[in-house]
């Protein structure tokens, strides 16, 4: 008997001894569905309608059906940028969270023992705190007197202290932060699952340090490395604390635009329309990675 | 030569990652009149500053409230839900457990405004009501993950002699499959407090002037003041979810990964 029938047959077992007395598991799983269905879809459905109603100031949203907040988002060239520039900003994130998160990773699936707790606390330790908390420690790091200019100010590396608050540079540096154990994370997985047998192969074989990461290591390793792309990718595109905590009104997101004609504009026929963007975008995002997996895992 | 390389950026890195937590800490027990890295001198008065508010005490009162309900509604909706997929075999039992965890796959933004726009219409916006539904519907998702985690784990033929041995299925419930489960409970729950405890954005959009919780009034206080005292209630908060989250978040984690 393979692997499979033995699941099967328990399977089998567990459905015959736990019979699904009618309907008792639709009672169950019914207030969570009217959670879901009331306070989830009812109201995403909702935006999807008002995305497409009109908004005049002085008059307020005006029931009709049009496109104009998406070609307004898609093709006023403020906007566009605001677009262009999240999506930038995203990029960046994530290639500089995959190449700080590797090495991490990597030593994090190597280590053993207390070393690996050890590790592995330090990775937890911020995820445990909120975003808000960990931002404003970066406010006062990075601040024109703070930390990091007086340290290279004392060292004479700089003159004058260098700009890192309100602008996009210091919103890089804390969201890296921010978003690095997601990928670190992916990638231990990743690397864990790679079977030790084959190093031993390569090693038998002939094949030196630097053969064996980009041989081996590297390529099996891809699939973390996709999933951890897409988690801190949709972070990136998705923050609102980190941007508006370190750059207040100088660097407009998606978010921070959605929030500002929501809450201070009241245009929420145009806010919706940029959140059916950015999930239109994460979509996507999702459909190509997961496609791109699947390549990986039949290669 | 490459072990020691290594060595080195990982050591940065990990420096890296805890800096803004170093700062926060240290900065709290900083005797100067705003957040100072390193601090000169030290002092416990910040801390006593913090207590002594009483909008932010008022802060920690909603917010302990808000996450607790919220909690308490997510951990009961959450674990039916589980049994319902795992145990009970509800059909379409994939497409389910997709749709039930899907609220942690949306950018909090999109929900927040989904649920401002919705929320307008029936009155629930700026009320305590809407933020527990809004807290419930965050939450749930991971209660259900560490519920299910822990009803997959258990062998099935335990129920199966209790059956065999004339117990009803409710009697099978309340003395073999709810005290296999509650370790998986308890850890859905404390997670899920955390969860609550620490969400911004959508409260943020629906809470109103009245409803100010916590992580609302650390967000308006820093961006306007640099003050210690954000300091002090950070790192009582850092302090806190180390010692209840540590275990939980690990468990959750290896949840996720297996």
């Amino acid at each position: 008997m393979t692997a499979s029938e033995i699941k099967n047959e328990q399977e089998l077992k567990q459905e015959q001894t736990t019979n699904p007395r009618g309907t008792l598991p639709w009672f169950l799983i019914t207030p969570n569905l009217l959670l879901i269905g009331l306070f989830m879809l009812g109201p995403l459905l909702l935006l999807a309608r008002i995305s497409l109603e009109g908004y005049q100031s002085g008059q307020g949203i005006i029931e009709t059906w049009q496109l104009s907040n998406y070609s307004k988002f898609l093709f006023d060239p403020f906007y566009r940028q605001v677009l262009v520039g999240t999506l930038v900003l995203g990029a960046e994130v994530t290639a500089l969270c995959l190449v700080l998160g590797y090495p991490l990773a990597y030593s994090l699936s190597r280590a053993r023992g207390l070393k690996r707790a050890v590790l592995y606390f330090c990775i937890l330790m911020p995820l445990l705190t909120s975003t808000v908390v960990r931002t404003f420690g970066w406010m006062i790091l990075l601040a024109n007197n703070g930390f990091i200019n007086k340290t290279l100010m004392s060292l004479r590396l700089i003159e004058s202290p260098v700009r890192l608050m309100y602008n996009v540079t210091g919103v890089i540096v804390a969201l890296v932060e921010v978003l690095l154990p997601f990928m670190v994370l992916a990638l231990d997985t990743a690397l864990l699952n790679i079977d030790l047998s084959l190093y031993e192969a390569a090693r038998n074989l002939g094949a030196r340090g630097p053969r064996i990461f980009l041989r081996i290591t590297l390529p099996l390793s891809l699939p973390g490395v996709v999933s951890g792309c897409v988690l801190v990718f949709t972070g990136a595109l998705s923050a609102f604390v980190t941007p508006t905590l370190i750059a207040g009104a100088r660097l407009k997101v998606m978010s921070t635009v959605i929030y500002q004609q929501a809450m201070a504009l009241l245009d929420w026929p145009f806010g919706a329309a940029i959140a059916f963007v950015m999930l239109v975008t994460i979509a996507v995002l999702l459909v190509a990675s997961l496609q791109l997996s699947e390549r990986l895992r039949n290669a | 030569m490459i072990r020691i390389l290594l060595r080195c950026i990982n050591l940065l890195l990990l420096l890296y990652l805890m800096a803004p937590i170093i700062v926060v800490v240290a900065t709290s027990f900083g005797s100067s009149a705003y957040p100072l890295f390193p601090p000169n001198d030290l002092t416990l008065a910040w801390f006593r500053k913090f207590w002594e508010n009483p909008e932010l005490r008022e802060a920690l009162r909603l917010s302990a409230t808000l996450s607790a309900t919220s909690t308490f509604l997510a951990t009961i909706i959450g674990t039916l839900s589980s049994l319902a997929i795992v145990r009970y075999r509800v059909p379409g039992k994939s497409f389910f457990s997709v749709i039930l965890l899907s609220p942690i796959l949306f950018p909090a933004i999109v929900l927040a405004l989904a649920l401002l726009v919705a929320f307008q219409r029936v009155g629930l916006t700026q009320s305590f009501k809407g933020l527990v539904a809004a807290h419930t519907l965050l939450i749930t998702p991971f209660v259900i993950r560490l519920v299910m985690a822990s009803l997959e784990d258990f062998d099935p033929s335990l129920e199966e002699a209790a059956q065999n041995l004339g117990a009803g299925w409710w009697r099978t419930f309340t003395r073999i499959t709810l005290p296999l489960i509650r370790p998986g409970i308890l850890a859905g729950a404390v997670f899920a407090f955390i969860m609550s405890f620490d969400e911004l954005v959508v409260t943020l959009m629906l809470a109103g002037p009245e409803l100010q919780t916590l992580p609302i009034r650390i967000f308006n206080y820093v961006q306007y003041s640099s003050d210690p005292t954000i300091s002090a209630i950070s790192t009582c908060l850092i302090a806190v979810w180390l010692v209840i989250g540590i275990p939980v978040y690990a468990k959750f984690l290896s949840v996720r990964h297996s």
